[in-house]
């Protein structure tokens, strides 16, 4: 009787709640616009920005955050690298709460510092949006963010070939003037 | 003749030196480009699993085991969509004490395993889900396409509990489900 008494009481003490109560139950249901986003010639030293809008499609308020993601290598558009620094992207409200049917705006700026060191890149990160929640399961929405810094060092080829036709003009300026005094 | 040449020479030098500077800077115009407008969404139609009392080393899976919940796409893109989980926390103080999320489906002294199956993936069964976000569909290796809008997926979860924990105590814990344009 004592064994099965401390047999039982080991039981006891192995159980637990587990997860919350569905009473609590938040069902999310929002969208974001757009999907993906590029930047393209956006000088070092620079910042551009847009607006993310975030459509809470449900009958009641939710609170929406904001954030950069740095996704896995293999998830990234083929000839981008990861960016440098989530810091560079800073977002108007990166907490917002939407009421029931509507949307909301979140205006995000990616800032580039000054550089040679950030020019002629190609980068990627992801801006996730999330619905708050106490639920089990929960939805994050990922924008894909793809930004190109525009080149700033020196065309080689365009110099080297303006060279050569300032050369080649120069040499033809003077064997025409050459002729010339030669034919008086 | 030789002023004129001179004069030439020394025309062109000066053009070289005002061009050469505007040709270092390239011609360039910041364009933003959002790819169509499109709306990126997807939904479940569960999002609550409510155990109640459960015991140590037990598995637990949802009823149905596979087809529990359903995503669907709701936006206007195809996607890819990722899951990724985290350790489970005491709802009455969550800085005191957890489950620590395993990272491989096992389990220990205080660490539980998580995992989904997806219906109709006969290749994969049940995969563990960590602390890292990890593919949900499509997954590398597979033949699988990203998920079209409308498209759903049906999944089932698994909960490999710890082999001893302290009881009497409510934990919680939360799985995102994430998307992104395929």
């Amino acid at each position: 009787m004592a064994g099965y008494i401390k047999s039982a009481g080991l039981i006891a003490a192995f159980l637990v709640i587990f997860f919350p109560c569905p009473a609590l139950a938040e069902e999310v249901n929002f969208s974001v616009i757009p999907a993906e986003v590029r930047i393209a010639n956006l000088p070092p030293g620079e910042s551009e920005q847009f607006n993310l809008t975030i459509h809470n499609k449900d009958e009641i308020a939710h609170n929406f955050t904001v954030s950069a993601f740095s996704p896995p290598e293999e998830e990234r558009r083929e000839g981008t690298a990861e960016f440098p620094d989530d810091s560079w992207i800073s977002f108007s409200s990166p907490r917002i709460e939407i009421a029931p049917n509507s949307q909301a705006n979140v205006m995000v700026t990616t800032a580039i510092p000054g550089g040679q060191k950030w020019a002629g890149q190609h980068w990627e990160t992801w801006l996730a949006v999330t619905a708050e929640s106490s639920d089990l399961l929960s939805v994050k929405l990922h924008v894909r963010l793809l930004v190109s810094t525009v080149r700033t060092g020196f065309n080689a080829g365009l110099i080297a070939a303006i060279a050569v036709a300032v050369v080649l003009l120069g040499f033809g300026g003077y064997s025409y003037f050459r002729h010339r005094a030669k034919a008086h | 003749m030789k002023v004129v040449v001179t004069s030439i020479v020394i025309a062109l030098i000066l053009g070289l030196a005002i061009s050469l500077p505007v040709l270092a800077q390239q011609n360039s115009t910041i364009t933003i480009t959002m790819t169509g407008l499109n709306e990126i969404s997807i939904s479940l139609d569960k999002t609550q699993w409510p155990l109640g009392t459960i015991a140590s080393n037990t598995e637990y899976e949802t009823s149905p085991a596979i087809e529990w919940c359903t995503l669907t796409v709701q936006g206007t893109c195809n996607v890819n969509t990722f899951i990724v989980g985290d350790d489970a926390e005491w709802v009455s103080d969550p800085a005191a004490y957890k489950w620590t999320l395993s990272n491989d489906g096992t389990n220990g002294e205080h660490i539980y395993g998580l995992f989904f199956r997806i219906s109709g993936d006969t290749a994969r069964g049940y995969v563990p889900i960590t602390k890292t976000q990890s593919e949900f569909w499509p997954y590398s290796g597979g033949s699988a396409s990203s998920l079209a809008p409308g498209d759903t997926k049906q999944f089932g979860l698994r909960l490999l509990t710890p082999t001893y924990f302290f009881s009497g105590r409510q934990m919680q814990t939360q799985i995102t489900i994430s998307a992104v344009a395929a």
